[in-house]
């Protein structure tokens, strides 16, 4: 059976951490925290990576809880949402090796839940004013705000964008997921995913891009596949954008909120971390053209000690394709090794 | 301001509801477990945020709407809202939920609801009590945790 072995231990924050994110290719990790601030971890040496330490904390550039960060794709930005209402922009100078917020973007009336990079020149926040704000980034750390969404009928819990294309995804306290479209500078929602009988927290593409998985304080995990246009099953598709269905939901494997869920683009795993202590991996064993099915492959309960588990997320690249980092209530980040067989 | 429920009735607190000590409660070689009178003990001297009355005096906190699964971590505590339209039933909940976020070893899940049929909007007072991101935004909030740790200046004096 395949299992997770704990790699290391980041001790550092004074407070809860709310997310630990892979730098997109390099082996940092940033964790962000009650404390407000962020910490960047490093293997102390090449040859020893369960001994980590903590490189840079970006810090004063908040008032509040810090609830989410996102790399850009050069991993020389940080761009971290705040209770306090803004967004900063936090940028490498090589030069000093420091580094320094250089943006502050405000608009949002109050908490901003969650902050995300496209690949392209876009950035997404979302705030419990219900919205959904994309912003364009510009040379000299200026910002835009493009458009400001306001179809959510409640909190907005976190944004993700499509690996590839200009597609938003957002999660809802009103218990939905919405997918946001550009056409012509105008961004709408194309649409609205129903199914999910409470907040869903979280939601991760594959690396095609052309399946979700979300988690809800419902405890279940819900696959959402896009059904295209002209599809052969004869689903309709209204706005001839592509629609969302559920192809496979997995219940029973939390027995309380599943905080966050990361989808490998490099393995395919599916990881889930809940308010129940645990973390699960889970790995598709079927497919057909009306459903998908996954299996439970691994779990550790107890991940965070007797803490809920706030967020998981899987090494980006193939380096280190089989680790996992976790952030938990009991300040600490952990790093993971999912193993597939006993050699 | 006027008051929203001006008149509330007042209870007087039950004899049964007052924890007996026994001499096993003495002894340190007996592990206590966590029980539903130790959580009540915890909750029934918390003011209400209206009235110089105690949440038991009001009848919100009550021994036998508690459970506490020692053994799974787990705690559930009902509250009753003194009127169905109590806009002060979130305020309520949330100074339950802090007085033993403060109080009961870390180890213990807490959810905290309206009793059944006693708030129009029950459903959205639950889901926003036991949504851990909008309680830790809210006591970030200085003026709002300041109404709260008022409320519970009293909790934990007997009488």
């Amino acid at each position: 059976m395949p299992r997770l072995e704990l790699v290391a231990t980041l001790e550092g924050h004074q407070d809860r951490v709310w997310q630990a994110v892979w730098h997109p290719s390099k082996t940092i990790l940033a964790t962000c925290s009650g404390d407000k601030t962020v910490r960047l971890w490093a293997p102390a040496s090449h040859s020893d990576l369960s001994n980590w330490q903590c490189i840079h904390t970006l810090e004063h550039g908040h008032k509040r809880t810090i609830r989410s960060l996102a790399w850009s794709p050069s991993g020389n930005e940080i761009a971290t949402a705040s209770f306090d209402a803004t967004t900063g922009i936090w940028e490498y100078d090589s030069r000093e090796n420091d580094w320094e917020c250089v943006a502050t973007l405000e608009g949002h009336e109050n908490e901003v839940k969650s902050v995300a990079w496209s690949a392209g020149q876009l950035l997404a926040t979302c705030s419990r004013d219900k919205t959904v704000w994309i912003w364009e980034v510009e040379s000299d750390n200026d910002f835009e705000c493009l458009s400001v969404l306001q179809e959510h009928s409640q909190d907005v819990k976190m944004v993700a964008w499509h690996p590839h294309k200009e597609v938003l995804a957002s999660a809802s306290y009103d218990d939905t997921i919405k997918i946001w479209r550009e056409d012509d500078d105008d961004w709408y929602c194309s649409d609205t995913l129903q199914g999910h009988t409470s907040t869903v927290w979280t939601l991760d593409f594959d690396a095609s891009g052309d399946h979700i998985v979300s988690g809800s304080d419902d405890q279940t995990l819900r696959i959402w596949r896009t059904i295209k246009p002209q599809n052969a099953q004869g689903i309709p598709t209204p706005s001839h954008d592509p629609t969302y269905r559920t192809v496979c939901t997995l219940s029973g494997y939390h027995n309380r909120c599943i905080y966050s869920v990361s989808w490998s683009k490099v393995n395919n795993h599916i990881a889930s971390a809940s308010g129940d202590n645990s973390i699960r991996v889970f790995a598709q064993s079927g497919e057909t053209s009306e459903e998908m099915s996954w299996e439970a492959t691994a779990k550790i309960e107890a991940a965070h000690g007797v803490h809920d588990i706030n967020h998981v997320s899987w090494f980006p690249s193939e380096v280190h394709r089989d680790w996992l980092a976790t952030a938990g209530d009991d300040g600490v980040a952990r790093i993971w090794r999912y193993i597939e067989d006993d050699v | 301001m006027a008051l929203l429920n001006a008149n509330p009735i007042v209870y007087e607190p039950t004899l049964t509801t007052i924890r007996v000590e026994t001499e096993s409660d003495y002894d340190d070689d007996i592990v206590d477990p966590i029980d539903a009178e130790e959580v009540y003990e915890l909750l029934r001297s918390i003011s209400d945020p209206e009235h110089p009355l105690t949440l038991e005096q009001l009848n919100v906190t009550q021994l036998q709407h508690i459970t506490v699964d020692n053994k799974e971590n787990h705690v559930l505590v009902e509250f009753t809202p003194t009127i169905p339209h109590c806009s002060m039933a979130t305020l309520i909940g949330l100074c339950i939920r802090v007085r033993l976020l403060r109080s009961l070893p870390e180890r213990f899940k807490v959810d905290i609801k309206v009793r059944k049929g006693t708030h129009q909007s029950e459903n959205a007072v639950n889901k926003q009590l036991n949504d851990k991101e909008r309680v830790a935004a809210a006591l970030e909030n200085k003026h709002l945790l300041e109404v709260v740790n008022q409320c519970l200046a009293t909790a934990g004096r007997s009488e």
